[in-house]
């Protein structure tokens, strides 16, 4: 009995201890910017290479251009490397001219240099190297060369809007400029031990752990607030919740659902950010399989769905229903009167809102009375698995069923390319309206069969897609739209080919989800967050933390 | 004794042979392609044939196969076909993170489970047996990760004393501690139920021995009639077990550190099924046959060490 | 020590009973649950309600819904009907299966059963969880994989169970009458064999389907398992932890129904080999 008592008073004391103790032991640090990322490690730190959330998010503490999207907003262009441009009358030469005293980062026994076009050149011929840059086609045609120190020019062999040429010198992709001399003596090392200009500068890497940056006093827009950014991989959801409530992190990426954003705002100090431009999602019919080679079945799934409620089964705060091919906010993005009004001119139904009588005569007219069953593989991630859950739900009262083949994610990329969905969902975000109407709806980017296959599932401009015995295409259009030099009449080149595409019900696009983010209240971003490329919030010199 | 030990270790070398060999073969039938993996989806067909071929993923299977080889025996594990790091260095930080868990099992189950299964054995068809049975069979059929969620609920989510998860590191200690705590008391509770069993059944086997009775009729004190004859006797076949107990405890650890998130073995080898990173998965399923074989090996040693008669088969 | 009291012998005797019995009613019910599932449960496990995502229990719902708005108490009967189901197939393939082969393996002896035995050992020296993972990784996910998956993990049980009598009776037959052994002798030995395992094989059975099922849950759980969206317990707990802050019944309930079920046929083979094995029941 004695030992009893004893054991228990001591079980008492230790839980007490632990209890109050807990806080304590699990301490908290200031000053330095802490954010997690759902991955569990980097691939690729090369900024010609990164594409990843995670990786993109290191690279943009990093790295900058020429030319900046605004902070915070991805609709304008700002200065940035280069302090002011030109292009020529005949819109093949852009000379751009560029700031002093940029310095490039100390790394190893080297204490930094300034950049010159020497580095911003040497840079774009990178950037255009299929074997160093997974973004050559966009620079493709080009080059690039040094005019003096500080003024570099570039030719284009055929003149393109400033819409167009704008996004491949910005501090994105391949815009991103690596200095000559770290790049060159590191090689391959570079990946994992970039050197760039950007507001924060490389400290180390702990793998499957987390990457240290620290300020860089000769950031040319100014010194950094935060004395350093750690960027931790966390591929868990419940770990980076708890570490934002104990405050052993300041900066959380979440998921796009809507029971996690309500949970985050219901912590105390939290905050949520949920920002675009985000990623649209579209279904994706392969013509070339039945039956979705017949028009009346495409048209038949689209009227069976409600693009409310994918987006409501994502979240409302975070999703909502697109209705073109190009998403809002994207220039060419057509909203839904415009999709109604025109319906109602041209006597055609482009917005196929929900209408289960449609549906069955459909489906009946083209021999499926009771429905149909197709296979398609999907991959586990949560972004995809979602939607398409509740459409496959959707579908299923309509009697269409889908049988869902669950892969990894490269698996399903894999899969989709070499053409082996009926149905495709794609969730992306494209820099500009002609580079996705040019993945999905030309010709050449075809999959498997393309000249140059890039995405374009569907196989739009290879088929017949209305059933009149031609063959239905939107190459040249896309073509001559790439090639217009006037905003108004892009745009409105950009909207034609998007109603031919929606007559031809070649794909359904369903929605745009937004990214979300959870941070403590404390965390200042700098700027008004309203969209942001890179898939995180922008993490710059005039971040801080106010405490 | 020593020729029995050589014999046994020479066993176990064609064991960890046929292991890679199946590891090998099985990751590289699977699907799913490490090089398209890191560069995404958006980058070009040239981006990623030049990657396989610098991953030397586009040589045959067989010449893949002697390469691992090779480098095995020189002890280098390779590089990570996603990041390019050397494998070496991450098993060795995740090591640790493994070993304390299942150390903390181990001990936590010997410590609770060899005593109840002791008590529960000599005051067999009593209350208090009939409880500890329903209790160890009920630790049997909890699913690990089911109490190691439960575990989570109650001391990290609703009374928030631990850390959900995560490990912390060695430099602190009483981080580490705190982090250790739940998912050390998942595993340390599976495992008493366990030994709890085992050693119960051990035990009642051992009782009804004429020696025991001897002993008994000799009028030893009951304390000495267990500890002298009872446990002595007991501990080969309770040893024999320890191997199949090292595999639970293995598979159990790797279910509690993905509850958990801990950044130990269980974790690398689900995150590199994940990325489709053939080196780093096959050296994790290495190093855990590795553990297993030696287990086994030191078992067998033992038992050799015990029971004479088993050196002479 | 006292002798075992009046007292003892009918608590033994009832507990012997009582196990057994409490264990083929647990085992029943959840039996009865998985094969009735499509009847008893009050909504379509599939359907999706996104507007009534996340709701705790209540009356017209009363396990909650999960976070497609789907019914978690109709979810767990049908995931109670695939687990088991994939259970059930994979513990009655890997019986044929492994009996045949341990028969067979130490019919035959010399190297075909060396080589045999070594396999099936090495197959038994990985944690169950580890190795069902990389089958799952090669094979690709689908509940037909999984029943592959746990039927590889079932084999070695039961062939080492088929192994050691077919050893014993092929000695005794051996010396017994050399030169009758001819073709005849497999079929002897399988007479002999086959009801002396009987009882055993029913007893481990019961156990090891205890084991598929926890299997097939750690499967899920691990992400490996049958996907989405039919429901298995195993996936709909490994669903439910994005919530268990908010939605806590999903994993808790779905989970309970695992634990429950097993331990029902842990308590069954358990009751049943206390009955069946004379040893421990001595005096």
């Amino acid at each position: 009995m004695k030992g009893i008592k004893m054991a228990f008073i001591t079980v008492l004391v230790v839980g007490v201890f632990l209890f109050l103790g807990a806080p304590w032991a699990l301490g908290a640090d200031r000053e330095v910017l802490r954010i997690s990322f759902d991955a569990g490690d980097i691939l690729d730190l090369h900024p010609h290479f990164a594409h990843t959330t995670q990786d993109r998010g290191v690279v943009h503490l990093i790295f900058t251009g020429l030319v900046r999207y605004k902070a915070g907003d991805i609709g304008k262009f700002e200065p940035d490397l280069a302090e002011r441009w030109e292009v020529s009358k005949d819109g093949l030469t852009w000379t751009f001219h560029l700031r002093r005293g940029v310095m490039v980062h100390p790394w190893k026994d080297n204490p930094g240099y300034e950049l010159t076009s020497e580095d911003v050149v040497y840079s774009f011929k990178s950037a255009a190297d299929p074997k160093r840059s997974a973004w050559a086609a966009e620079y493709a045609g080009m080059t690039f060369e040094p005019v003096d120190k500080y003024t570099v020019r570039f030719t284009l062999q055929k003149p393109i809007s400033e819409l167009l040429f704008l996004p491949k010198v910005a501090d994105y992709a391949g815009g991103l400029i690596i200095p000559k001399k770290p790049a060159e003596e590191l090689g391959e090392g570079f990946r994992t031990h970039p050197v760039g200009t950007g507001p924060f500068i490389f400290n180390k890497y702990l793998p499957k752990e987390k990457i240290v940056t620290v300020r860089h006093e000769k950031f040319y827009r100014g010194v950094p607030k935060l004395a350093g950014v750690e960027v931790f991989f966390m591929s868990d959801l419940s770990s980076r919740k708890f570490g934002l409530q104990n405050k052993e992190l300041d900066v959380i990426e979440g998921p796009p659902s809507q029971p996690w954003v309500e949970e985050m705002q219901a912590l105390p100090g939290v905050k949520v950010n949920v920002f675009g431009p985000g990623e649209s999602g579209v279904l994706h019919f392969n013509m070339t399989k039945k039956p979705f080679d017949d028009i009346r079945v495409r048209r038949a799934i689209a009227y069976a769905l409600s693009r409310d409620e994918v987006a409501t089964a994502i979240g409302k705060a975070i999703a909502e229903a697109v209705y073109s091919e190009i998403p809002n906010p994207q220039p060419g993005w057509i909203t839904r009167d415009e999709l109604v009004q025109r319906g109602k001119k041209d006597k055609k139904d482009y917005l196929y809102a929900p209408d289960r009588k449609k549906v069955k005569k459909l489906l009946t007219e083209a021999g499926f009375p009771k429905g149909f069953t197709t296979e398609i593989s999907l991959t586990e991630r949560g972004e995809y698995q979602v939607p398409m859950q509740n459409v496959v739900a959707q579908l299923r009262e309509s009697g269409i069923n889908v049988k869902l083949n669950v892969v990894d994610h490269a698996t399903y990329h894999s899969n989709i390319r070499k053409d082996m969905n009926t149905i495709v969902l794609y969730n992306c975000w494209r820099p500009t309206a002609d580079v996705r109407l040019t993945h999905f709806g030309h010709s050449s980017s075809i999959v498997v069969t393309g000249k140059k296959p890039i995405t374009n599932f569907s196989h739009v401009g290879a088929v017949d897609a209305d059933g009149d015995g031609k063959v239905d295409n939107v190459d040249s259009l896309i073509e001559s739209a790439r090639d217009m030099l006037d905003a108004k009449e892009q745009l409105a080149h950009w909207k034609e080919i998007q109603f031919k595409l929606l007559d031809w019900c070649i794909a359904y696009p369903v929605f745009i989800k937004r990214f979300t983010f959870a941070r403590q209240d404390y965390v200042d971003w700098g700027y008004d967050l309203k969209s942001t490329l890179i898939l995180s919030p922008q993490i710059n010199e005039l971040t801080r933390t106010t405490k | 004794m020593i020729a029995y030990t050589i014999r046994r270790a020479l066993i176990a070398i064609p064991t960890l042979f046929i292991v890679l060999t199946i590891t090998f073969v099985l990751i590289r039938i699977a699907p799913g392609d490490p090089a398209e993996v890191r560069l995404g989806d958006y980058a070009s067909k040239e981006a990623v044939e030049a990657l396989r071929k610098e991953m030397g993923l586009n040589k045959p299977i067989w010449i893949q196969y002697l390469h691992t080889l090779k480098d095995l025996l020189q002890g280098d594990f390779g590089r990570s076909m996603v990041n390019g790091r050397p494998i070496s260095k991450d098993l060795i930080r995740s090591l640790p993170y493994t070993l304390e868990l299942t150390l903390v099992g181990i001990i936590f189950g010997a410590v609770f489970g060899i005593p109840t299964g002791v008590y529960t054995a000599l005051k067999r068809n009593t209350l208090a047996d009939y409880i500890g049975r329903i209790l160890s069979l009920g630790g049997l059929s909890f699913p690990t990760f089911y109490l190691g969620i439960l575990l989570m609920l109650a001391f990290a989510i609703k009374i928030p004393i631990f850390p959900v998860v995560g490990a912390g590191d060695f430099s602190n200690l009483t981080k580490n501690f705190y982090h250790l705590f739940l998912p050390g008391l998942t595993l340390g509770l599976i495992m008493t139920a366990y030994v709890t069993r085992m050693t119960r059944s051990s035990v009642l086997n051992i009782l009804n021995e004429d020696y025991v009775r001897t002993a008994r009729a000799k009028g030893l004190t009951e304390r000495k009639v267990i500890y002298i004859h009872l446990l002595r006797n007991a501990l080969l076949p309770i040893t024999a077990l320890i191997g199949i107990y090292a595999i639970v405890l293995i598979g159990g650890s790797v279910m509690v550190e993905i509850v958990f998130s801990r950044p130990g073995l269980g974790k690398m080898m689900i995150g590199a099924l994940k990325q489709r990173d053939y080196t780093t998965l096959q050296a994790v399923m290495i190093t855990f046959t590795s553990f297993v074989v030696l287990i086994n090996l030191i078992t067998d040693l033992m038992y050799g060490l015990i029971d004479p008669r088993v050196r002479y088969k | 020590m006292k002798q075992p009291s009046m007292r003892g012998k009918i608590l033994r005797t009832f507990f012997r009973n009582k196990t057994s019995i409490i264990g083929a009613c647990i085992s029943l019910v959840m039996f009865l649950i998985a094969i009735l599932a499509p009847w008893i449960s009050p909504y379509d496990p599939l359907k999706q309600n996104v507007y009534y995502r996340l709701t705790p229990p209540e009356r017209s719902h009363l396990l909650g819904t999960d976070e497609y708005g789907r019914d978690v108490l109709s979810r767990i009967f049908t995931g109670a009907q695939i687990s088991f189901l994939v259970s059930v197939i994979s513990v009655a393939l890997g019986m044929v299966i492994g009996t045949a082969l341990g028969v067979i393996g130490g019919y035959a002896g010399g190297r075909v059963e060396t080589g045999l035995m070594r396999l099936l050992d090495i197959i038994m020296s990985f944690p169950d969880e580890v190795f069902g993972v990389m089958v799952m990784i090669v094979l690709g996910p689908g509940m037909e994989n999984v029943i592959i998956a746990i039927t590889v993990l079932m084999i070695p049980r039961f062939a080492r169970m088929g192994h050691a009598p077919t050893l014993a009776i092929k000695e005794v037959d051996y010396i017994a009458s050399a030169k009758s052994i001819g073709a005849s002798g497999f079929r002897i030995i399988m007479r002999h064999i086959l009801p002396n395992i009987f009882g055993e094989t029913v007893v481990m059975s019961t156990l090891w389907l205890g084991t598929a099922i926890r299997l097939e849950a750690s499967l899920s759980f691990l992400g490996v398992g049958v996907p989405p969206p039919t429901p298995t317990l195993g996936n709909m707990v490994r669903m439910g932890v994005d919530f268990l802050a908010v939605a806590p019944w999903v994993s808790v309930f779905a989970g309970l129904a695992i634990l429950i079920s097993i331990f029902g046929f842990n308590l069954l083979g358990d009751g049943l080999r206390d009955i069946t094995d004379p040893k421990l029941y001595a005096r």
